[in-house]
C-alpha cells in the first residue's frame, strides 16, 4: 500500500483543503513545540542560575503561550480531521452514486447490492482513522521532523547530525524487516480469516450439526482449532512486532545519545548548559510523528481499503463514459427499423440477443406482441426468459430489432416489475407511487385492488427492503406498482416477470383476469411464466430457447 | 464515568476473556517496566546534563551514563516483550472465550437466541466475541501498568519534592478525569446524533442499491439518490459537529501535562532557593511530568477501548443466555428407551410458541403420520409451518402431546428423537469445506462410495462428476452451490443419517418455479419408503403424496412479517 494515494485529492477536492489545512497546523504545532523546548530549558537554567520568577515571567509567558498553542493545535487536528473526513466520505458518496447511475444495472451485477451500499456508505467510515489520526502524523512526519532537526541542529549541531542519522535508520530498518515479514504476515492474516471463519461456521452451522447428534465433540474440536492458530501466530508475531521494536529502539538510543554526548561536552566546557537541556527536550519530539505514523498504519490500511472500492466503481464509470463518448447509447445498440417501413401496432423482437462474456444468453429471440392481448414468454429455467425483459428495459446489453408501434422502445413506455419485488422503505402508498407525477389515492387503491390486495392500509409503513409484508403480499405490491405507472402515465406496454409464483391458484387466477381487463383497454401485457394455469389462460405464448409458438 | 454499569451477565462474559493472573502478570510487569524506562530515561538524561553542567569529575557521571543507555534498551525491550507476552496470554484466553460461547449456545441453539436465527446478527455476535480478545490487550494490561508507574513516578518526584509531586498528582487527576469525561461524553453523543443518521443512511443505501433497477425503470433513481445524498448531509453535518468534542481529549491532556510542568518547577524553585535539593533535582522535578504525562496519554484511549468492550460483552450477553430460556426443550434426567423400526407420529391438540415469545405460534394441531405415509402441510406464510417443523426435531418444546411410537417425545432425549424424525432445513447451512465433509459428519463411518450413491440418489450425480467429485468445494456459505443443490445436500445428510421419519421444511423456497416441481419430484423419490411430512405453502403435485393438511393462522396471519 503508499502512504498516500494522490486519486483521494483528484476525487475529494474537500482532501486539497484537509490538507492544507493540516500542514499549516502542522508548522503551527512545531514551531509551538520549539518554543515550549526553548522556554521550559530557558526557565530551568535560569531557576538553577538563582534567578527569580519575576525576572523569567518572559519566558512563563512564553511557556504557557506554547503550551495553549499546542493544545489548540492537538484540538484543530481531531477537528478539521474528523469534519474532513465527514466531508470527504460524503463527497465520495456522490460520486459513487453518480458513478452507479452512468453505469447502469448490468455494469453492476457482478456486484452485491449489499457490497454496493457498503461501498458508499460504512465502508467509507473507516476513512476516520485514516484523516483524523494517520494523514496529521504523516503530515507531521514531512513537516515537523525536518523543522525540529534543524531547530536542534541550530542550538547544537552535533545532535542535530546525531537524529538526523538517526532518523533515516527507521525507514531502512523497517523496510528490511516489512521484507522479511510481508509473507509471513499474509499467512498470519490467512491463519486470522480462517479461524475467524471456524467459528463462524460452527456457530452459524450449529442447528445442522445439532440434527446429526454432532454438536457435543465442537467444543473440544474449537479449542484445539483455536490453539493450533495460537502458536502458528506467535511464531509470526515475534517477528512483526521488531518493526515496533526498531522504531522504539531508534528513538530511545537517540535521546540517549543526545544527552550522553551533550553531557560529556558540558564537562569538558564545550557546551552551555541551555542548548543541552534544549536539546534534550526536544530530542523525544522528532522521532513522535515517525512512531506515530507506524501505530496508525493499520488504521489506514482499513481507510484506504474503503477509498480503493470507492475509486474502482467512479474510475468504471469514467472509462465507460470515455468510451462510449461520440453519441453511443446503450439504446443506440438496438437497431430501430429505418422509417421508411410500415409501423405495424404492438410490440416486434427480432433477432433479439444478449451476450455476456463468451456466453450467449438469449440467442435471436423473435417476439410479437398484439395490442390488447395478454402475451406469455416462457422456457425452462435458466434460458433467458428474465434476461429477454431485461433487454427490453434497456438493462442488458442486446442487439437485435426492438420496435413498439414501429418507434424503437424506450424505458419511457414501459411499465415493468421484475422477479424480485425490490420494495422500499416507507408507506405503502409511496410504494406504489414510486417516481409518479401524480398521487391518485383512487388510482393507488384500484390498483391493489386489482392485484388481492385491497385492504391493505395505504398508509402502512415499510422497513428497508418492503419488509412487513409476506412473501405474496410483497410480489402482489411489486405489480401494483407496475399497474399504477401504467394507468398513471396511460403507457402502451406492460412487463411482469413471474407475477404469480408465490401466489396460490385462487389469488393467481383473479391477478390474470386483471390482467386480461387491462390488456382489453388495448395495451400489451407480456408476462414471463413457466406455470401451465397462466400459459393457458395467455392469448399468444412464445418460448425462449426454442423457437415453437404455442 | 457516567456510564451506564456493566450488567452481571456481561461481566460473566467479560471474565471468559480475561486471562488468569499468572498469565496476565508478565505481559502487565513488562508493559510497567517499559513505561517506568520511559520515564526513567528522562529523569537519568536531565540529572546527566545538569550535574555534567557543574563540571565534576567524570567518574561522577558514569552510573548516568550508563543508566541513560540501560534505561534506553529497556524500553525497547520490555515493549517488545509485554506485546508478545499480552497477545499470547489474549490468544490462550481467545480458546477459552470461544469455547466457552459456544457452550453456552449448543444447550439453546437453535432457537433459544434470535442471534442463530438471523444472519446479520449471526455475523455481530461471531464478530463481538472475536473483538472481546482486545479487552486484555487494550484495557486490563496498559490500565494496570500506566497506573503502576503513575504512582511509582509520583512517589518518586514525593521523595525529591514533595510539592512538586503534589502538583503533578493534582495535574494528573484532573487531566485525566476531565479527558475521560469529555471522551465519553462526545462518544455519548455522536452515539446519539450519528448513530441514527448513520443506520437512516445505511437503510436507505441498501434500498437504493436493492431496488435499482426498479427504481430507473420508474424514473425514479434520481429521487432515491437525492435521498441518500439529503441523510448523506445531514450525517456530515453531524459529524463535524462531534469533531469539536473528539479532539478535546488531546487538548485537555497537553494543557494539564503543561499546567504540570509548570506548577512543579515553580513550586520547586524556593526549596532550589534554600538548597533543600541541588540542580540536578530540580532539573528531574522539572522534566519529568513530561514523560509522566506521555505514558498517561494511554488512559483516555484505554477508557474508549472498555467503551468499546463493555458494549460488545453486553450485546454478547444478550444473543446467549447464560441459561436455556423457557421454550427450549431440556434432556431429561432419565430418558425413556427409544421406539424400535418406524414409528407413528401423533399430535394431539399440540400448541407452541418460540422462546422469548408470549403467543403460541401454533394451536391446537392435530397430526397423525403413519409409517410410510406422506403428508403435505400448507398453509400461509406465519400459519406455524416451520414452527411445527422445530417442534417435531424437539428445536422447540410443546405443549399437549407428540408421541412417537406411542412415548412422549419430552420422555425422550431430544437427540434420541432427532435419530428419528430427521429435518432438511429451508436454508440448511453448508461448510466452506469440500463436498465429502459436507456430508460424512450425518455418518461418520461412510465410505466414498456410499456417498456418491446417495448423491446419485438425490439427482446430484451429474453435478459432481462435472465439479470433479467429493473433493469439490461448496464455498462460503454454500456459495458455489445453488438453492436446489443446497437442499438436495441437506437430503443427502438426512439420508445418510438414516431417519425413518423425514421432514421437509419448505425446500422449494429458494428454488425457481420450473425447478421446484423437479426438485419436488426427485426429493420424495429419493425418501424411498421413509414417513415424509412436506411442508410447503405453494403445494406439490397432488400424485406424489397421500394427504394433504391445511395450518391454520392462530390470528392475523398476513401481517406476519416473511422473516418470521
Amino acid at each position: 500500500m503508499r502512504p498516500f494515494d494522490p486519486r483521494l485529492l483528484r476525487f475529494a477536492r474537500s482532501a486539497r483543503l484537509l490538507l492544507a489545512s493540516g500542514m499549516l497546523i502542522g508548522i503551527v504545532q512545531t514551531a509551538a513545540i520549539v518554543g515550549f523546548a526553548w522556554a521550559l530549558a530557558g526557565l530551568v537554567t535560569g531557576f538553577i542560575e538563582g534567578r527569580h520568577a519575576f525576572e523569567l515571567r518572559g519566558l512563563i509567558a512564553l511557556f504557557a503561550a506554547s503550551v495553549v498553542v499546542r493544545a489548540l493545535a492537538a484540538w484543530l487536528w481531531e477537528l478539521t480531521g474528523l469534519a474532513g473526513a465527514a466531508r470527504v466520505r460524503q463527497e465520495l458518496r456522490k460520486q459513487v452514486l453518480a458513478a452507479a447511475a452512468s453505469l447502469g444495472p448490468d455494469r453492476l451485477r457482478d456486484r452485491s447490492s449489499t457490497e454496493l451500499a457498503t461501498v458508499a456508505g460504512a465502508g467509507l467510515d473507516s476513512l476516520d482513522g485514516y484523516f483524523a489520526r494517520y494523514l496529521p502524523q504523516l503530515l507531521l512526519t514531512g513537516i515537523a521532523t525536518p523543522l525540529l532537526v534543524v531547530a536542534m541542529w541550530s542550538a547544537d549541531p552535533l545532535s542535530g547530525v546525531i537524529v538526523a542519522l538517526a532518523l533515516p535508520l527507521i525507514p531502512v530498518f523497517m523496510v528490511l524487516i516489512g521484507l522479511a515479514t510481508s509473507a509471513v504476515q499474509r499467512r498470519q492474516w490467512e491463519a486470522l480469516q480462517e479461524l475467524a471463519r471456524a467459528f463462524l461456521e460452527v456457530v452459524g452451522g450449529l442447528a445442522t450439526l445439532i440434527l446429526h447428534g454432532r454438536q457435543h465433540r465442537q467444543v473440544t474440536r474449537l479449542r484445539a482449532v483455536t490453539h493450533d492458530y495460537r502458536r502458528r501466530t506467535m511464531r509470526v508475531l515475534r517477528v512483526t512486532f521488531l518493526s515496533g521494536f526498531v522504531l522504539e529502539l531508534a528513538g530511545s538510543l537517540s535521546v540517549a545519545l543526545v544527552a550522553v554526548t551533550a553531557g560529556l561536552r558540558l564537562v569538558d566546557g564545550t557546551m552551555d548548559f541551555l542548548p543541552a537541556l534544549f536539546v534534550l527536550v526536544l530530542a523525544p519530539e522528532v522521532f513522535l510523528p515517525v512512531r506515530n505514523v507506524g501505530a496508525q498504519f493499520h488504521a489506514s490500511a482499513d481507510g484506504m481499503a474503503a477509498a480503493e472500492s470507492a475509486f474502482a466503481i467512479i474510475e468504471e464509470a469514467a472509462d465507460h463514459r470515455a468510451q462510449s463518448e461520440p453519441g453511443d447509447t446503450d439504446a443506440a445498440r438496438v437497431d430501430s427499423l429505418s422509417a421508411a417501413a410500415p409501423a405495424p401496432p404492438g410490440l416486434h423482437v427480432r433477432g433479439l440477443t444478449v451476450q455476456r462474456g463468451d456466453q450467449r444468453i438469449v440467442d435471436a429471440f423473435d417476439m410479437d406482441a398484439a395490442r390488447g392481448q395478454v402475451s406469455a414468454i416462457a422456457g425452462e429455467s435458466g434460458a433467458g426468459k428474465s434476461t429477454v425483459l431485461d433487454a427490453l428495459l434497456g438493462f442488458a446489453p442486446a442487439s437485435g430489432l426492438v420496435l413498439l408501434d414501429g418507434a424503437p422502445l424506450t424505458l419511457d413506455r414501459i411499465a415493468w416489475a421484475g422477479q424480485r419485488p425490490q420494495l422500499v422503505a416507507g408507506p405503502i402508498i409511496d410504494n406504489v407511487t414510486l417516481g409518479a407525477r401524480r398521487i391518485d389515492t383512487l388510482l393507488v387503491q384500484r390498483c391493489l385492488a386489482l392485484t388481492g390486495l385491497a385492504g391493505l392500509p395505504l398508509e402502512r409503513t415499510l422497513g428497508p427492503g418492503g419488509s412487513g409484508l409476506s412473501g405474496g403480499q410483497a410480489q402482489r405490491l411489486a405489480v401494483a406498482r407496475a399497474l399504477y405507472r401504467l394507468l398513471e402515465r396511460d403507457l402502451p406496454l406492460l412487463l411482469l416477470d413471474e407475477p404469480s409464483s408465490a401466489l396460490d391458484e385462487a389469488a393467481e387466477t383473479a391477478l390474470i383476469s386483471s390482467l386480461r381487463e387491462l390488456a382489453a383497454e388495448g395495451r400489451i401485457v407480456v408476462v414471463v411464466a413457466h406455470r401451465e394455469s397462466v400459459l393457458r389462460r395467455a392469448d399468444a405464448v412464445v418460448r425462449v430457447g426454442a423457437l415453437e409458438h404455442v | 464515568m457516567s456510564e451506564p454499569r456493566l450488567s452481571q451477565a456481561a461481566r460473566a462474559v467479560l471474565g471468559l476473556a480475561r486471562p488468569p493472573l499468572h498469565r496476565l502478570l508478565p505481559a502487565i510487569a513488562a508493559g510497567a517496566l517499559s513505561a517506568a524506562s520511559t520515564v526513567a530515561l528522562l529523569a537519568c538524561s536531565a540529572w546527566l546534563i545538569t550535574r555534567a553542567s557543574e563540571q565534576p569529575p567524570i567518574l561522577f557521571l558514569s552510573l548516568a551514563v550508563v543508566g541513560v543507555r540501560a534505561f534506553a534498551l529497556s524500553r525497547a525491550v520490555f515493549r517488545y516483550l509485554e506485546r508478545l507476552l499480552g497477545h499470547d496470554a489474549a490468544f490462550r484466553e481467545l480458546a477459552e472465550l470461544r469455547t466457552g460461547i459456544l457452550s453456552r449456545l449448543i444447550p439453546i441453539a437453535p432457537d433459544g437466541t434470535r442471534a442463530l436465527r438471523r444472519g446479520e446478527l449471526l455475523s455481530r455476535l461471531v464478530h463481538d466475541v472475536d473483538d472481546l480478545q482486545e479487552h486484555p490487550l487494550r484495557v486490563i494490561q496498559p490500565l494496570a501498568s500506566t497506573l503502576v508507574v503513575l504512582t511509582a513516578a509520583v512517589t518518586g518526584i514525593a521523595m525529591l519534592d514533595a510539592s512538586a509531586a503534589g502538583v503533578l498528582l493534582a495535574c494528573l487527576i484532573v487531566g485525566v478525569v476531565l479527558a475521560v469525561t469529555t471522551q465519553s461524553l462526545a462518544a455519548a453523543r455522536a452515539e446519539r446524533t450519528i448513530g441514527p443518521l448513520r443506520g437512516a443512511l445505511a437503510d436507505a443505501l441498501l434500498d437504493h442499491f436493492g431496488a435499482f433497477e426498479t427504481l430507473r425503470a420508474f424514473d425514479a433513481e434520481g429521487a432515491s439518490r437525492e435521498r441518500v445524498l439529503a441523510l448523506g448531509n445531514a450525517l456530515q453535518r453531524a459529524s463535524a459537529r462531534a469533531a469539536a468534542g473528539a479532539g478535546l481529549t488531546a487538548a485537555v491532556m497537553a494543557l494539564a501535562s503543561g499546567a504540570a510542568v509548570l506548577g512543579s518547577v515553580l513550586v520547586a524553585a524556593p526549596s532550589l532557593f534554600a538548597g533543600d535539593i541541588g540542580a540536578p533535582a530540580f532539573a528531574v522535578v522539572a522534566m519529568v511530568p513530561l514523560a509522566v504525562f506521555e505514558v498517561a496519554g494511554a488512559v483516555p484511549l484505554v477508557m474508549q477501548a472498555r467503551r468499546i468492550a463493555h458494549a460488545g460483552a453486553e450485546r454478547v450477553a444478550g444473543a446467549v443466555p447464560a441459561e436455556a430460556p423457557a421454550g427450549v426443550p431440556v434432556a431429561p434426567a432419565r430418558p425413556a428407551s427409544v421406539p424400535a423400526g418406524a414409528p407413528h407420529i401423533a399430535l394431539r391438540s399440540l400448541s407452541a410458541r418460540w422462546p422469548g415469545s408470549d403467543r403460541p405460534a401454533i394451536k391446537d394441531v392435530d397430526l397423525t403420520l403413519a409409517p410410510g405415509e406422506r403428508v403435505l402441510l400448507q398453509g400461509p406464510s406465519g400459519s406455524g409451518k416451520t414452527t411445527l417443523a422445530h417442534v417435531l426435531v424437539r428445536f422447540i418444546d410443546y405443549q399437549s402431546s407428540y408421541r412417537i411410537g406411542g412415548i412422549e417425545a419430552r420422555e425422550l432425549h431430544p437427540d434420541s428423537v432427532r435419530r428419528i424424525v430427521g429435518l432438511c432445513e429451508q436454508t440448511p447451512w453448508l461448510f466452506d469445506i469440500d463436498l465429502r465433509q459436507n456430508l460424512v459428519f450425518a455418518k461418520p463411518e461412510a465410505d466414498d462410495e456410499e456417498l456418491l450413491a446417495v448423491l446419485e440418489r438425490v439427482g446430484l450425480g451429474d453435478w459432481v462428476r462435472a465439479r470433479g467429485g467429493l473433493d469439490a468445494p461448496v464455498g462460503e456459505r454454500g456459495a458455489l452451490v445453488s438453492g436446489g443443490q443446497a437442499q438436495r445436500i441437506a437430503l443427502a445428510r438426512a439420508l445418510l443419517a438414516d431417519a425413518p421419519v423425514l421432514v421437509l421444511d419448505e425446500p422449494t423456497a429458494n428454488v425457481d418455479g420450473a425447478r421446484a416441481e423437479t426438485l419436488l419430484r426427485d426429493l420424495l423419490a429419493a425418501s424411498g419408503d421413509r414417513t415424509v411430512l412436506l411442508i410447503s405453502h405453494t403445494g406439490a403435485p397432488t400424485e406424489l403424496i397421500d394427504r394433504i393438511i391445511d395450518l391454520e393462522p392462530t390470528r392475523e396471519t398476513d401481517d406476519t412479517p416473511a422473516s418470521a
